[in-house]
């Protein structure tokens, strides 16, 4: 009997780990920053809700409008990532998701962009750090959780509307 | 007067009061020892763990904490959840985007000493602190079954050369564990120094672990049955499942897509850390307790200074008469003052140097305990460019502390020495 507790115990415990999905929380963006020879890439996943508020395709004209301004925004590389200026860097690539393939919204209610940017960078020795806007563009976000794997070491960092930078 | 008398005076005066002022110096030399100590161990905290893995851009494991998968993994401390399947990690180091990826066993011990299970490539790939190698003070990788490879502090505390016989032991700690008694192994190799957990560990082969565990069933040996070493050959030592794996990629920029497959892979629930993001995420948790101590040494500097300044404060009462006769023998108010600021710096001095002594002393005892039990080397030396830094911080903060003391003497008049009022 008691073994059989402690199965149901282990298996209660478990059962949340192996059906876990990838986070999801409103404010809260994630990039990647990787830097390989002369090639920046930066990937980036954001809550929906953090761009636009909801979390469903468009309905209105407004919505529609909003949702259009959105996906210029975050498309224009160069204007919501600043890598260091001395390291003379230009967007080579952007690829930014449409959240709702197909026009469906999600079953679970829940909605994110995947974006990605890439950058090649003239003198990548001098490439220490990334400055973005995203914070000045869409105002329900509050934090981007960063992610780098650099030449100089792999590290974590946050940034704010504070502080909208991380470096290396 | 010129300074060198007066300095003399200084001293001689002090040493005539040396019982208080002695006190006083203890607690500032303790304030300074603890003050250092913290810095110490935080600062070689970071730099141990830093170190003791590089090269490495994933570690993998069974789904659990990051920081928990990193301890455990690189560090040998705590315990993992789950194993991973051999069959997931045969999956991973196929995958086009590795370069090379190595499996580790863990579970077993050697006196206390944890026992590492994986392959001979171990030895080429593994690096540590600044892309440094693993070197063989003597012998070579293991080549058969029951050959191991030891670090240098376990062949150093353990006394063991190239030859010799050990047996493991099935689990951690030291008491009452189960003896792997029947299957020795022969130490075929023993590593150079590297200051990071390689050097407490017992290498062995991933066959060697489930060769020893070949007559087990459920936890245990089975009674009656011994399979002789000679003949476990004879059995698929393929290993069923590992603890973790180190992963090396052949292009950086792919990390984060790796992390992404481990941590959506199909088979079990894994997890992939990038071994510097897991370190920030320690530092972030670890930070708030490093501040507060720091934030509490401080303090105990500042309590150590304003004893000095209340014991220099109330001499000033036993010295009217002693400083009213310098006045009178031609001593400047400038003089006594001087006078005063010398003795608080000269014992804030003092005591800093001797707390900075006592750091040395200490760190030297707790040096052994602190690598057995949280992994972290203090790095024997006299005193780093931030400790120096700290040390200025506090004879500076005494030197102006004791103007106090001086200004007071400064303002006492000759007539108040001289008559007095009891």
């Amino acid at each position: 009997m008691k073994i059989i507790r402690i199965l149901g115990f282990a298996a209660a415990l478990l059962s949340p780990l192996a059906l876990a999905a990838p986070a999801h929380v409103h404010g809260a963006a994630k990039l990647d920053i990787s830097v390989d020879g002369d090639k920046l890439t930066i990937a980036m996943e954001m809550p929906l809700d953090s761009t636009l508020g909801f979390e469903r395709p468009a309905r209105t004209d407004t919505e529609k409008l909003a949702f259009a301004n959105a996906m210029t925004t975050l498309k224009n590389a160069a204007e919501i990532f600043t890598p260091s200026a001395a390291a003379a860097c230009r967007v080579a690539s952007v690829e930014v998701s449409d959240p709702f393939p197909g026009g469906k919204a999600k079953a679970d209610g829940h909605a994110d962009i995947d974006a990605d940017y890439i950058f090649r960078c003239a003198k990548p020795a001098a490439l220490n750090s990334v400055t973005t806007s995203l914070f000045k563009q869409f105002k329900r976000l509050h934090k981007i959780d960063v992610q780098r794997a650099t030449p100089n070491g792999q590290g974590k960092a946050s940034m704010t509307p504070e502080q909208p930078s991380v470096s290396w | 007067m010129s300074p060198a008398p007066l300095m003399r005076l200084a001293a001689r005066s002090a040493w005539a009061r040396r019982l208080t002022l002695g006190v006083t110096l203890v607690a500032i030399m303790l304030s300074t020892a603890l003050l250092l100590c913290v810095e110490r161990v935080r600062a070689d905290a970071r730099q141990s763990f830093t170190q003791s893995v590089s090269g490495v851009d994933l570690v993998v494991g069974a789904r659990t904490g990051s920081v928990q998968l990193m301890l455990y993994a690189v560090f040998h401390a705590g315990a993992a959840s789950n194993n991973i399947d051999w069959k997931s990690f045969e999956i991973l180091a196929t995958h086009p985007a590795v370069d090379w990826a190595l499996p580790l066993s863990l579970g077993d011990s050697h006196r206390g000493f944890a026992v590492l299970g994986t392959t001979p490539e171990y030895f080429k790939r593994f690096s540590y602190g600044e892309h440094q190698a693993l070197a063989f003070r003597a012998g070579a990788p293991f080549a058969k079954v029951f050959d191991t490879v030891i670090g240098s502090e376990a062949a150093a505390k353990l006394g063991y050369k190239l030859g010799d016989k050990i047996t493991l032991s099935h689990g951690i700690g030291s008491a009452n564990l189960q003896e792997h008694g029947d299957k020795p192994f022969q130490v075929v190799g023993i590593l150079e120094p590297t200051g990071t957990p390689v050097d407490r560990t017992i290498h062995v082969s991933l066959e060697a672990i489930t060769a020893l565990h070949l007559d087990w069933f459920a936890g245990a040996p089975v009674k009656g049955v011994s399979i002789p070493q000679d003949l476990v050959s004879k059995f698929d030592l393929k290993p069923k499942e590992i603890t973790a794996a180190l992963v090396g990629l052949k292009r950086r920029s792919d990390v984060f897509r790796m992390q992404r497959f481990v941590n959506e892979f199909r088979g079990e629930p894994l997890l992939g850390v990038l071994p510097g993001v897991a370190l920030d995420e320690l530092w972030q948790t670890i930070g708030l307790v490093e501040r507060t101590l720091f934030a509490v040494s401080v303090l105990v500097i500042i309590v150590g200074l304003a004893g000095l300044v209340a014991t220099m404060l109330a001499s000033l009462n036993e010295r009217r008469r002693e400083l009213a006769i310098l006045r009178a023998l031609g001593a400047g108010p400038a003089d006594i003052f001087l006078m005063l600021a010398a003795e608080g710096l000269l014992v804030t001095t003092l005591g800093a140097a001797l707390g900075a002594a006592m750091l040395t002393v200490v760190s030297a005892v707790f040096a052994p305990w602190l690598l057995e039990h949280l992994g972290v080397l203090l790095v024997p030396r006299l005193l780093s460019v931030a400790e120096l830094y700290l040390l200025c911080g506090v004879i500076i903060t005494g030197m102006l502390a004791s103007l106090v003391p001086g200004w007071r003497a400064w303002r006492m008049s000759l007539a108040d020495g001289l008559t007095p009022r009891s």
